[in-house]
């Protein structure tokens, strides 16, 4: 589950060593790590409890539409967090889970949760040649490609009517009998939801901590220098692009099986796939719980400015002008932001950075030098957390 | 059947001429800056808009619309460019610069919707209906002016590129920025006339296309898809590889329009774009530059 | 406009019969930005709850003293704002006019209405705040095939009837629903009836042989010109060209070509507005002439003579018109007219129309609460009766479609005037049509 001492900025392990104010630094962090358990501990409970705390089934339904958007940017950030590469199609996935789950269950008659499941398996099946297409080249085809992907998807779905029921949309079949009343099924497809975002979460993690993550980052910060390290940069981005395929691809599953109808316009629609891209940049691409504080602050600032503003394009605006102001000011997110002011208030504080190619070079180096000298098996070790080398690198190149 | 596809042939080119002027610009943001400029068909609508208006509160043909529209879209792209995109980190440009211009397609898409309301706007003109009849054809006049106006500017962009010296800095900078400026040449001035060039097909763009066709504010969407296939067809940073690329997509959509109908007809665009990055991931006609992105 | 989407129209009548609009706006606005500052997720529900707070105005469990609240979502702003407008005029016309004739049940009648934005996900959203935040008396329905199926589905989940001006396509009687009706004479395929029935009277040598179809993808306007086409094809009229397109398309030159290319006597447009203008111009850079040409929806639009310049001679299929002396129609015709210079389109027509039909179920019920027995007597009443309403009497089958007919109409002099069925004509079916 979500804690936010899970940040993925790193922390600022004994640069300081040796240095007199080392005590207060040290206390100062322990304080930290209590407030952030802390803080942990109360979402965690908070976002258990929603469905006790909401005065009606509509606040209710809202939470499961936030939870959903959590969803989608958690997967979303798999391959947006750790590459670097933006993609503004995942539309493309979550709208192809949604139709996997939908077909499967009514032509197949299999049960609901299985089909979810088998369709995101499908999808990231079907992802691997888009990757593979997309991947080749850097960032810019990328992103074409990941629009094309969205433009094409909804021509195909709509014209082949016959399987997919074009513009007449497709019904969902409900995964609860009818004795499972409406207020009910938010509050069960709310737990869902937070089901998925717990285990999307929990990869991330695992992930993040590996060497495996370590190389994905590395392709985030310089790709030509990654390489030139011996990173499989081509095909560590394609594992992660298809991980992050198969997790939006369950929460797009799981959101028709909540909502009931799929129409081709709305499932595959460019905007759906900006709201994820919005809401982990606005937490901030690169930590664990960014996307799903951007998803709940963002999510809720939607439903707050369609209830004010309904009858008027402004939302739009709005949506544009956030992007902006998050693209131009503070592309970090909000969430290492924060992060960034509490430390600085850290006695005898160090800038706090991400790392660059040249510390992961210097790093990787020093496994590889570890590795041959070793004769001992302890290959389980945790690169990212070694702090000899983790401050040896010069600032970013 | 002949007359069939005389006419799709005759009305494929039409169509290319103003893909390939519309992708020159696309291309051309990229070529100087690296950047995947999303706004672009958001700028085409919201042209197409002005001439619209134009029309609606004068009377007089749109076209003279271009006067005012050229001049305040090249104006545009400079102040765009030099105080928007330059900001971004030049490490995430590629990725910021995607987003930036996708939140200002956002914002022209809702100011558009704001002011004009959603409503399907299209200019009523004596010779709407007007056509021209060759080899046994028809061409409507508008899609002649339309073809015109692409033509002329695509000719121009052309000439600017080749024989000017401001054209072959821009060159310079598009083939190697770094290289560009140690020759002396002031890349970001010229990055910023670049950006204001392709901003300027943009506004010839949507006067021509307001001549023939409905325009709403979420058109713009409808647009960005072919052209980014036709760019990365062409080869990223291209001019004449967008432009042929444009002419040969435009000539086969919409020649498949006949036995596939016209929504599978658009796909042909996808299929390219899937196509070209499996096979020739730096496009058709592309040079070094696509390689690496 | 701006700042309220919650826009309740009050009326107080007074002795002289003039009536004020009382546009209410809940000062939300404020607290609810200070909220969304705070950010915690228990506090977002008593931000968004805010109009719960408001709904004392609104409803009340003081049951028949207050307002008769009606809940609504409309795509006020995106691609269908613009039916999506001219419903929510009938709606509030309506409205107007009941208030100032001693209300619903005797009570005043208070819309609700949200902007859908033309977007699925917020179409179900709105019904499910009308229905538990604003608790809402009545639902009615938003505009588009594809916005009623997922908002009757959230009606049908909370036990509530749902009549609904704008679901004409045959989907949307095939799933399952049993609380909805479509307040309108005849669903998508049969519009064209009474044309298909005139086209294959006519004799032998005057029949037109080939018809061309041209589509948009869309539920309604495909079940239109698909309608049509399975009658005329049954009939022996052949179908020389069939083209589908996509709702955004706007160049229609290839369209044109193929179907100029077969030299059709009949030209079918299943359309909605700008598609037609777009598909007739192109057609006519061709010069292509039919000799009958029908197109849904497009030719009713006041800007479609200025659009495409030479309309005499084109058809198209109306549920409503004006001139209908159905017994109370003329009061809405007057109404409207007095209100907004000019008389009803078919949108604000289906919209009186549901709100009529709902009126009657309320009526004859003498009930209008959200409570299950109210909406379940309501749903159960329509099932057996017939509703008077302004397009003539309405009833419906099991599944909601209602039991009448369209008219067909055609521009003829540069009027619109009925040509079928011959019993409510106005003039005779002019054919071939005059060149365009």
């Amino acid at each position: 589950m979500p804690n936010a001492s899970d940040l993925a900025t790193p922390t600022p392990t004994a640069p300081d060593t040796g240095r007199p104010d080392d005590s207060a630094g040290e206390r100062f962090d322990r304080r930290l790590g209590l407030a952030k358990a802390g803080l942990g501990v109360v979402a965690i409970v908070l976002a258990l409890m929603v469905p006790w705390l909401a005065p009606d089934a509509f606040i209710l339904s809202v939470a499961v539409v936030i939870a959903s958007y959590a969803a989608f940017a958690v997967g979303w950030n798999f391959v947006g967090g750790f590459t670097g590469y933006i993609s503004l199609g995942h539309a493309s996935y979550s709208g192809l889970g949604g139709y996997a789950v939908a077909l499967l269950t009514t032509h197949t008659g299999i049960n609901p949760w299985v089909a979810l499941v088998l369709g995101a398996v499908v999808v990231a099946l079907l992802a691997v040649p888009i990757g593979i297409a997309s991947l080749r080249v850097r960032g810019a085809s990328f992103v074409i490609v990941s629009i094309a992907l969205v433009l094409i998807l909804l021509l195909v779905f709509q014209s082949w009517a016959s399987v997919t029921g074009g513009s007449e949309g497709l019904r969902v079949p409900r995964p609860f009998d009818s004795s499972v009343l409406r207020p009910e099924q938010h509050t069960r497809f709310y737990f869902l939801f937070l089901v998925l975002i717990g285990i999307a979460l929990v990869v991330w993690w695992l992930i993040d901590r590996s060497q495996f993550g370590a190389g994905l980052k590395a392709i985030r910060e310089d790709e030509d220098k990654a390489e030139a390290l011996g990173v499989p940069t081509f095909r560590y981005k394609l594992v992660v692009f298809v991980i992050s395929a198969f997790f939006t691809s369950l929460a797009g599953g799981l959101y028709a099986l909540w909502f009931g109808n799929l129409d081709p316009v709305f499932q595959f629609s460019i905007l759906t796939g900006s709201y994820m891209v919005l809401m982990s940049l606005f937490g901030g691409i690169r930590s664990l719980v960014g996307p799903v504080v951007g998803a709940v602050v963002v999510g809720y600032a939607m439903e707050v400015f369609k209830a004010q503003y309904g009858d008027s394009q402004f939302h739009l605006v709005a949506l544009g002008l956030l992007l902006a102001v998050v693209v131009l000011f503070m592309p970090e997110g909000v969430v290492p932001e924060v992060l960034g002011l509490v430390h600085r208030l850290r006695p005898a504080a160090t800038s706090i950075r991400e790392e660059s190619a040249a510390q992961l070079l210097e790093r990787n180096r020093a496994i590889d030098a570890e590795r041959r000298a070793q004769t001992e098996a302890t290959s389980e070790r945790e690169p990212v957390e070694d702090p000899r080398h983790a401050t040896t690198g010069k600032g970013r190149s | 059947m002949t007359a069939l596809i005389t006419q799709a042939v005759i009305l494929g080119i039409l169509l290319g001429g103003l893909y390939a002027l519309l992708a020159a610009g696309l291309t051309l943001y990229f070529g100087v800056m690296r950047v995947v400029m999303i706004a672009h068909s958001a700028f085409l609508i919201l042209a197409a808009y002005l001439a619209w208006a134009f029309h609606r509160a004068t009377g007089i043909d749109p076209l003279f619309s271009l006067i005012a529209t050229v001049p305040l879209f090249f104006l545009l792209g400079v102040v765009m460019q030099r105080f928007l995109l330059s900001r971004l980190k030049p490490a995430t440009l590629t990725m910021m610069s995607v987003l930036l211009t996708f939140a200002i397609a956002l914002i022209i898409e809702g100011m558009l919707g704001f002011v004009w309301t959603g409503t399907q706007r299209r200019i009523s003109l004596s010779y709407s209906t007007a056509s021209l009849e060759v080899f046994g054809a028809n061409i409507a006049v508008v899609k002649l002016v339309a073809f015109g106006l692409a033509a002329v500017s695509l000719l121009a962009l052309y000439l600017l590129m080749k024989a000017t010296s401001f054209g072959q800095a821009l060159r310079a900078t598009i083939q190697h920025k770094e290289a560009a400026a140690l020759l002396g040449i002031d890349t970001e001035k010229v990055a910023g006339y670049g950006f204001g060039l392709g901003l300027a097909t943009a506004a010839i763009g949507g006067t021509a296309l307001a001549l023939d066709s409905t325009i709403y504010p979420s058109l713009h969407w409808h647009w960005i898809g072919p052209l980014m296939a036709i760019i990365v067809v062409g080869g990223l940073g291209s001019i004449p590889g967008a432009a042929i690329a444009a002419l040969v997509l435009g000539l086969s959509q919409s020649l498949l329009q006949i036995p596939l109908g016209t929504t599978w007809a658009q796909t042909v665009f996808y299929l390219a774009l899937f196509i070209t990055l499996m096979v020739r991931p730096q496009g058709f006609f592309g040079g070094r530059l696509a390689q690496r992105f | 406009m701006k700042h309220s989407t919650r826009r309740s129209v009050l009326m107080s009548v007074d002795q002289a019969g003039g009536t004020s609009t009382r546009v209410s706006r809940p000062g939300r606005r404020r607290a609810a930005l200070a909220v969304a500052a705070a950010g915690a997720l228990t506090l977002s529900a008593c931000g968004l709850g805010g109009g719960g707070g408001s709904s004392a105005e609104g409803e009340g469990e003081e049951g028949d003293e207050g307002p008769v609240t009606i809940g609504i979502s409309l795509p006020l702003t995106g691609d269908f704002s613009e039916p999506g407008k001219g419903v929510q005029r009938g709606y509030e016309a309506w409205a107007e006019y009941t208030n100032a004739n001693g209300g619903l049940l005797g009570r005043d009648v208070e819309l609700i209405i949200y902007d859908d934005q033309s977007n699925a996900d917020r179409v179900a959203s709105d019904y499910e705040k009308l229905i538990n935040q604003d608790q809402v008396d009545i639902v009615v329905g938003p505009f588009s095939t594809r916005l009623v199926v997922p908002a009757a589905q959230v009606a049908q989940d909370y036990g509530f009837l749902f009549v609904e001006p704008a679901g004409a396509a045959e989907e949307v009687f095939t799933q399952g629903f049993d609380n909805l009706f479509y307040a309108a004479p005849a669903i998508a395929n049969d519009h064209y009836n009474y044309l298909a029935e005139h086209i294959l009277a006519m004799p032998e040598g005057e029949r037109p042989t080939t018809a061309a179809y041209a589509s948009m993808d869309d539920p309604f306007a495909q079940g239109t010109a698909y309608g049509l086409k399975e009658k005329l094809e049954e009939g022996g009229i052949e179908t020389v060209a069939d083209e589908v397109y996509p709702p955004n398309t706007t160049d229609f030159s290839s369209i044109a070509n193929k179907i100029a290319n077969t030299g059709a006597d009949i030209l079918v447009g299943g359309t909605q507005y700008q598609d037609a203008v777009n598909l007739i111009v192109a057609l006519q850079q061709l010069d292509y002439q039919p000799r009958l040409a029908a197109f849904s929806t497009a030719p009713t639009n006041p800007e479609f003579p200025e659009a495409i310049g030479q309309t005499d001679g084109i058809l198209s299929p109306t549920g409503y018109t004006p001139d209908a002396d159905y017994p109370s129609n003329a009061e809405f015709v007057d109404f409207y007219t007095e209100q907004h210079g000019n008389p009803p389109n078919e949108d604000e027509a289906n919209a009186w129309t549901t709100m009529q039909v709902v009126a009657a179920a309320a009526e004859a019920n003498d009930c209008a609460d959200p409570s299950p027995e109210c909406q379940q007597s309501m749903i159960d009443w329509l099932r057996e009766n017939t509703v008077d309403t302004v397009v003539g009497p309405l009833s419906w089958d099991a599944e909601g479609r209602p039991q009448a007919a369209h008219l067909i109409q055609q521009w003829q002099d540069d009027e619109i005037v009925i040509v079928l069925p011959e019993d409510a004509s106005d003039a005779e079916l002019s054919y071939p049509k005059q060149d365009w």
